[in-house]
């Protein structure tokens, strides 16, 4: 059987099947998890007809997006203690021995850019920084699809060997790439044994969690200091992602023409000033507003209750609503509530937020708040309910 | 090592793997906020590119350099902290060179931290359990102790939290 070789220059013994097998099974678990939460955001904020993300649990989306930025940002460690050990095969020659091993050889290529992109994407998004030509949000889904795929391809490829290196505890560590050479063990310049090296490698994937996982569990806010985010800190003691000024809202919404109007499939059309908002019955709600780029935080918010608008209107008891923003660009201008969101009795219009008026980067004179909805959802500004 | 060898399993994955593939790569190219324009392209091969010819071999030659500067009983913990150190300063780099703040001039919430402060306080802390693991380690080897160095402190780690 065709052998094939990798420079001598390589000569950590670290660089063994057990390693790559351990740290590929990591990162399997967390692409699968970062995966399985980006592929439920993305339905979430963009539904097809057979998907209804329901009200309740009021914070699961705060936790499957926590996870998901979390999790992300703790496999960059992973994947580069993993791409360090397997680095000698990219030089390895022949560069490939059958058929079944060039095409196992080329999916890794979406394998590894993919897995770098994401992870830099996601990374530079949880910034708020998009130093590319594309839109973010697309790219990231795409190209998590494309690294997948590979990922299933590699496991294909890698199963039978990655078992066997996982549970063979006691097989004679197989240096990757050529027969061990005898003077292999005497050569290695690494001061590391295995349980060293990967207690490092996964001991600074805790300490990254560890320095941003505040910016989403409040108890660690204080140790989040590698985080884009503190969820107690901006107008009100709580994070802001887009300013009035920046939204293009400051006039309208502080003018004083503002208007709240409830149309579409109703009996009768409503139109109400700020004024007469606060003169409706109130409802106070508790409930996180979870930003997609991974910060979260809970707020004490006041308002009227979209389901008693609706009521008031005469809508239909299974009505859904879009609900439009004073801003006039972009794709968030507009969010909307499905049956069960429309007419949760946690869903409103708030006005207030811990016993003050909004913030006008809050959403000042009226936004939208709701349970288990991504933070781009919750629409601010907001000055039409729009029955559907 | 011996030629890899392809069970059915494998052909198995290879199709359904290539189909998810495409699925992606028809998407990519077909949405229009990324389109065909061929950015992303550039991207992800300067993402592979950038890795594999740029990161992959500084972090061996720092490695190296630390390998052969320091001495064997210092190694472990030395290097331990500045692979920690390295994985840290990538994370937080935006923030230090305030990126993704400098778009958004009107929102103090964005990386609201004095990030160098910030950044030199997690690497103090990784590098003061750095220290502590080299003391141990020196300690315990000062005591005669016939182990093998690197087995001193079972599971010791310069960033586990005691």
């Amino acid at each position: 059987m065709a052998e094939q070789t990798t420079p001598g220059i390589f000569t950590s013994t670290l660089r063994d099947e057990r390693n790559a097998a351990i740290l590929g099974a990591a990162l399997g678990v967390t692409f699968t998890v970062c995966f399985v939460t980006g592929v439920l955001s993305h339905l979430i904020q963009d539904p097809p007809s057979w998907f209804q993300w329901p009200s309740r649990p009021a914070g699961l989306y705060r936790l499957t997006q926590g996870v998901h930025v979390a999790t992300g940002l703790a496999s960059i460690p992973l994947l580069l203690a993993k791409l360090w050990v397997v680095f000698p095969k990219l030089f390895a020659w022949p560069p490939f021995t059958s058929v079944a091993h060039l095409v196992e050889r080329l999916a890794i290529f979406p394998l590894v850019a993919g897995g770098v992109f994401e992870l830099f994407t996601g990374l530079a998004d949880t910034h708020i920084w998009y130093p590319w030509p594309f839109n973010f949000r697309a790219a990231h889904y795409w190209v998590a699809w494309i690294t997948i795929g590979a990922l299933i391809v590699h496991l294909g490829a890698k199963w039978t060997a990655t078992r066997a290196a996982l549970f063979a505890r006691d097989a004679p560590d197989a240096s990757l790439g050529v027969a061990q050479r005898p003077s292999d063990t005497h050569r290695g310049t690494s001061a590391f044994d295995r349980r060293t090296f990967l207690a490092t490698v996964f001991g600074a994937a805790s300490a990254v969690t560890l320095f941003t996982v505040g910016q989403t569990v409040a108890p660690l806010r204080k140790i989040a200091l590698l985080a884009p985010r503190r969820p107690d800190t901006g107008p009100q003691g709580f994070p802001v992602n887009r300013t009035a000024a920046t939204a293009g809202v400051v006039q309208s919404a502080r003018d004083p023409g503002y208007r709240l109007t409830v149309d579409g499939k109703v009996r009768r059309s409503l139109v109400f000033t700020r004024d007469e908002l606060r003169a409706l019955p109130q409802h106070e709600a508790t409930l996180p507003i979870s930003c997609v780029e991974g910060w979260s935080t809970t707020q004490r918010w006041r308002g009227v209750r979209v389901r008693d608008l609706l009521d008031r209107a005469g809508a239909d008891s299974g009505a859904e609503v879009r609900v439009h923003s004073l801003q006039r660009r972009r794709a968030y201008r507009f969010s909307d509530l499905n049956r069960w969101h429309a007419h949760d009795p946690d869903t409103l219009l708030a006005l207030e937020v811990n016993g003050e008026p909004l913030d006008l980067d809050h959403g000042y004179p009226l936004r939208l708040i709701g349970p288990n909805r991504p933070g781009v959802m919750q629409t601010k500004w907001v000055t039409r309910l729009a029955v559907q | 090592m011996s030629a890899p060898t392809y069970g059915r399993a494998y052909w198995v994955a290879l199709t359904i793997g290539a189909g998810v593939m495409a699925y992606g790569g028809i998407g990519l190219v077909g949405d229009t906020g990324v389109g065909p324009s061929g950015d992303v392209a550039v991207w992800l091969v300067g993402a592979d590119v950038g890795h594999d010819f740029v990161i992959a071999p500084l972090a061996c030659f720092i490695g190296a350099a630390v390998a052969r500067v320091l001495p064997r009983s210092c190694r472990a913990p030395v290097q331990a902290a500045l692979l920690t150190s390295g994985v840290l300063l990538l994370v937080v780099f935006p923030a230090l060179r305030g990126f993704g703040r400098d778009q958004v001039p009107d929102n103090p919430s964005v990386q609201p931290l004095d990030y160098t402060t910030a950044t030199l306080t997690a690497l103090a802390v990784v590098w003061a359990g750095a220290a502590v693991w080299l003391t141990v380690r020196i300690v315990t080897a000062a005591r005669g102790t016939r182990r093998p160095p690197t087995r001193a402190t079972p599971g010791g780690h310069p960033t586990s939290p005691r």
